[in-house]
């Protein structure tokens, strides 16, 4: 394995999830989700040429097909229709998000989580700094109002996994990750249809107007 | 071979409710459908009692808590399907929904019904995972069925929480794989288990965790509750009778497999205290919002957190507790969905969800409001009921083990029977509104409720061989 490549690309990775905090535009976190999810194919096809199992390269295919094409053509075909150009504001202001994006993967570094990083000891980097970009998907998930946003940071966030059992040896046959694949296509599917709704019933995807239900 | 019919049966039916333009053709598929799968579960559960296990090709795999909760899905799918004919038949006499909403309902209950069953009788963790996920996928649009602002918002809430939930428990689920060699073939839960001793303790700890916090946000476990409420009393009647019948109990099952293989890996003291924490909380939270409820769906939904808590409480503090949780856990089955369905007939009715709205049940809806009150003393632990039994048992093992936190759950029990108690006598009881008519609406809404009950009430006192040799074998795995 060449391991420069691999941290190449992997910091390219984690940037993608770090400019996802950044972006103000629905377009532009889609373009960066869509990156993200092409440097995940490559990841796999570069695992692929290793193993040349040619049920691995049908996994590459869906995958590119499922989130490099179809999720990102998805949520574009959406915000064109319903002019959802900007993107709901945070919860928390821009530097005290950096804050906590430096806490978590200072956090993901430290040694409360040094046993994920050593399961498979030659990629220790590796897998600290997927399981950051797995904890800042999780905190883009909770610190976005807009609804947009929150599904892009659970897309971010399923990437990570999957980057994660990468590294760690830990990825499924082809048949599963074909059936989980397909899970995550209607789930974007179904996701895109709730956007299109929220709008029409609220008038805004800012998941904050939606108050109704009280206890 | 009876497994493949029930999976069949089920993907037939959603076929042809799709393809048909006929709404009774939709219906009577369903009900068939529904019918097929409760016999071959129940062939299923005894041929596991008798022979230990039940498998198909490499993919299913049924054990004695698959084949409880395989019983569970079918006996209250198929009473939930029965209803659900004659309730969609009543909502559309009242133009609440219309053609295309009965027929995108009887694909969706389907598909609802035909991936819990993937989930309990699912051989791979990972199968397992796929399966519960496609039960949030296809319970969405049933939560955000009448395409109303509050109806989208808890099917939005639904959909991100669970969706982050399921996902921490994908990445714990993965964690878990640590104990193969790299490159191993297709990871099972038996062979999950007999690998559990090379399981690093400290990845066994992290794992669980994640699984927790992750398949708990189905369960409906606090503090990832929130989504519970909002879906369950924005869905129609029968389908928030499933989701918290039935759905709760197949998310459960995940955590329970891989409690045990935690509790091989690191010993049982670890998550037994987890579950002790998230089980003492939900009901906790429970108890306090059920006191100022104002809609009696939303009641029943907390009602269920709190369940859910006192069952996680009885697998937290062991020994007697994990076979009253058991049963616990059938009980809580039936007698939930009972009173949701009962509850849909009061909603026929008044009209409302609201507890202010509706008074005089037992005079407008004379069976129903029986079979309201019995589900409402059955639920909170009222002798002859078997939960009565159970929570006596689960409290009497935290008294012995944790005193402190035993007393608390009395406490806290009795604090619910009070505030549950004060809304259903506001609603059972008083004067019924004079522009409500006397009378119940019709047979096909009062028996899937009635026969819920009944068999809750007879498994109180008794409970078939074949069913508690099921039982035994659950409480000596887990």
């Amino acid at each position: 394995m060449d391991l420069t490549l691999f941290q190449f690309i992997l910091a390219l990775f984690f940037l993608t999830v770090f400019f996802l905090h950044l972006v103000k535009k629905n377009s532009e976190a889609t373009v960066l989700y869509g990156f993200q999810s092409l440097l995940v194919v490559i990841l796999l096809f570069v695992f692929y040429l290793e193993t040349n199992n040619i049920y691995s390269l049908f996994v590459v295919i869906l995958m590119l097909l499922v989130k490099v094409i179809l999720a990102p053509t998805f949520i574009f075909r959406l915000i064109k229709r319903d002019g959802l150009k900007f993107s709901a504001s945070s919860f928390v202001s821009t530097p005290l998000a950096l804050i906590i994006v430096t806490g978590l993967t200072i956090l993901a570094h430290s040694s409360v989580f040094s046993s994920l990083g050593s399961i498979v000891p030659a990629n220790q980097e590796l897998l600290s700094l997927t399981l950051s970009a797995l904890f800042v998907s999780l905190f883009l998930i909770v610190n976005r109002k807009g609804a947009i946003s929150q599904i892009i940071g659970v897309l971010s966030l399923e990437n990570s996994i999957v980057t994660f059992a990468l590294f760690a040896g830990l990825e499924q046959s082809a048949g599963l990750q074909a059936g989980i694949l397909f899970d995550i296509f209607i789930w974007i599917f179904i996701a895109t249809i709730f956007i299109s709704n929220i709008y029409k019933h609220f008038g805004t995807l800012d998941v904050t107007e939606m108050k109704n239900l009280k206890d | 071979m009876e497994l493949i019919l029930i999976f069949a049966v089920i993907i037939v039916s959603a076929i042809a409710c799709l393809m048909s333009k006929n709404r009774i053709v939709m219906e009577a598929s369903s009900v068939i459908a529904s019918l097929v799968a409760f016999f071959g579960s129940m062939v299923i559960a005894m041929k596991v009692a008798t022979v230990g296990s039940y498998s198909q090709w490499s993919f299913f795999s049924v054990d004695a808590l698959g084949a409880i909760i395989m019983m569970i899905v079918a006996f209250v799918g198929l009473a939930a399907t029965i209803y659900s004919v004659r309730y969609l038949r009543e909502e559309t006499s009242k133009e609440i929904i219309g053609y295309k909403e009965v027929k995108q309902y009887f694909i969706l209950l389907n598909l609802f019904l035909g991936a819990m069953f993937l989930a309990s009788t699912s051989s791979s963790p990972i199968f397992t995972w796929i399966a519960i996920e496609a039960t949030t996928l296809s319970t969405a649009f049933l939560i955000s069925f009448y395409n109303k602002p509050t109806a989208m918002e808890a099917a939005w809430k639904y959909l991100i929480i669970n969706s982050v939930g399921l996902l921490l428990a994908f990445f714990g689920t993965l964690l878990y794989f640590t104990s193969f060699q790299i490159g191993a073939e297709a990871v099972t839960w038996t062979t999950l288990l007999s690998n559990a001793v090379n399981l690093d303790p400290t990845i066994a700890k992290m794992a669980f965790v994640f699984v927790l916090v992750g398949y708990g946000t189905k369960v409906g476990l606090a503090p990832m509750h929130t989504w519970l409420p909002d879906a369950h009393s924005k869905a129609p009647v029968p389908i928030s009778a499933l989701l918290s019948g039935v759905l709760l109990n197949v998310a459960f099952i995940a955590v329970l497999r891989f409690k045990a293989v935690t509790d091989l890996a690191v010993g049982s003291e670890f998550s037994q205290k987890l579950l002790m924490a998230f089980g003492l909380l939900s009901v906790l939270i429970a108890v306090f919002i059920i006191f100022g409820q104002k809609n009696y769906k939303r009641l029943l939904a907390y009602s269920s957190i709190e369940n859910m808590g006192i069952i996680a409480l009885g697998f937290g503090f062991g020994g007697l507790g994990v076979f009253a949780a058991i049963f616990h856990l059938i009980y809580h089955s039936l007698i939930k969905s009972a009173l949701f369905l009962s509850v849909g007939n009061i909603f026929l009715k008044y009209s409302s969800t609201k507890i202010i709205n509706v008074r005089g049940v037992i005079t407008a809806l004379p069976v129903t409001g029986v079979l309201f009150l019995t589900g409402f003393f059955a639920i909170t632990g009222t002798p002859p009921f078997g939960i009565f039994l159970t929570k006596i048992f689960i409290i009497s093992a935290g008294i012995q083990a944790h005193p402190f936190l035993g007393v608390t759950t009395i406490l806290l029990t009795a604090i619910l029977f009070v505030g549950f108690f004060k809304h259903v006598v506001a609603m059972t009881f008083g004067a019924k509104p004079a522009e409500i008519k006397t009378g119940e609406i019709s047979v096909w809404l009062i028996l899937p409720p009635l026969v819920l009950l009944t068999v809750a009430l007879t498994l109180s006192f008794y409970v078939p061989q074949f069913l508690l040799t099921l039982i035994n074998t659950v409480v000596s795995q887990y």
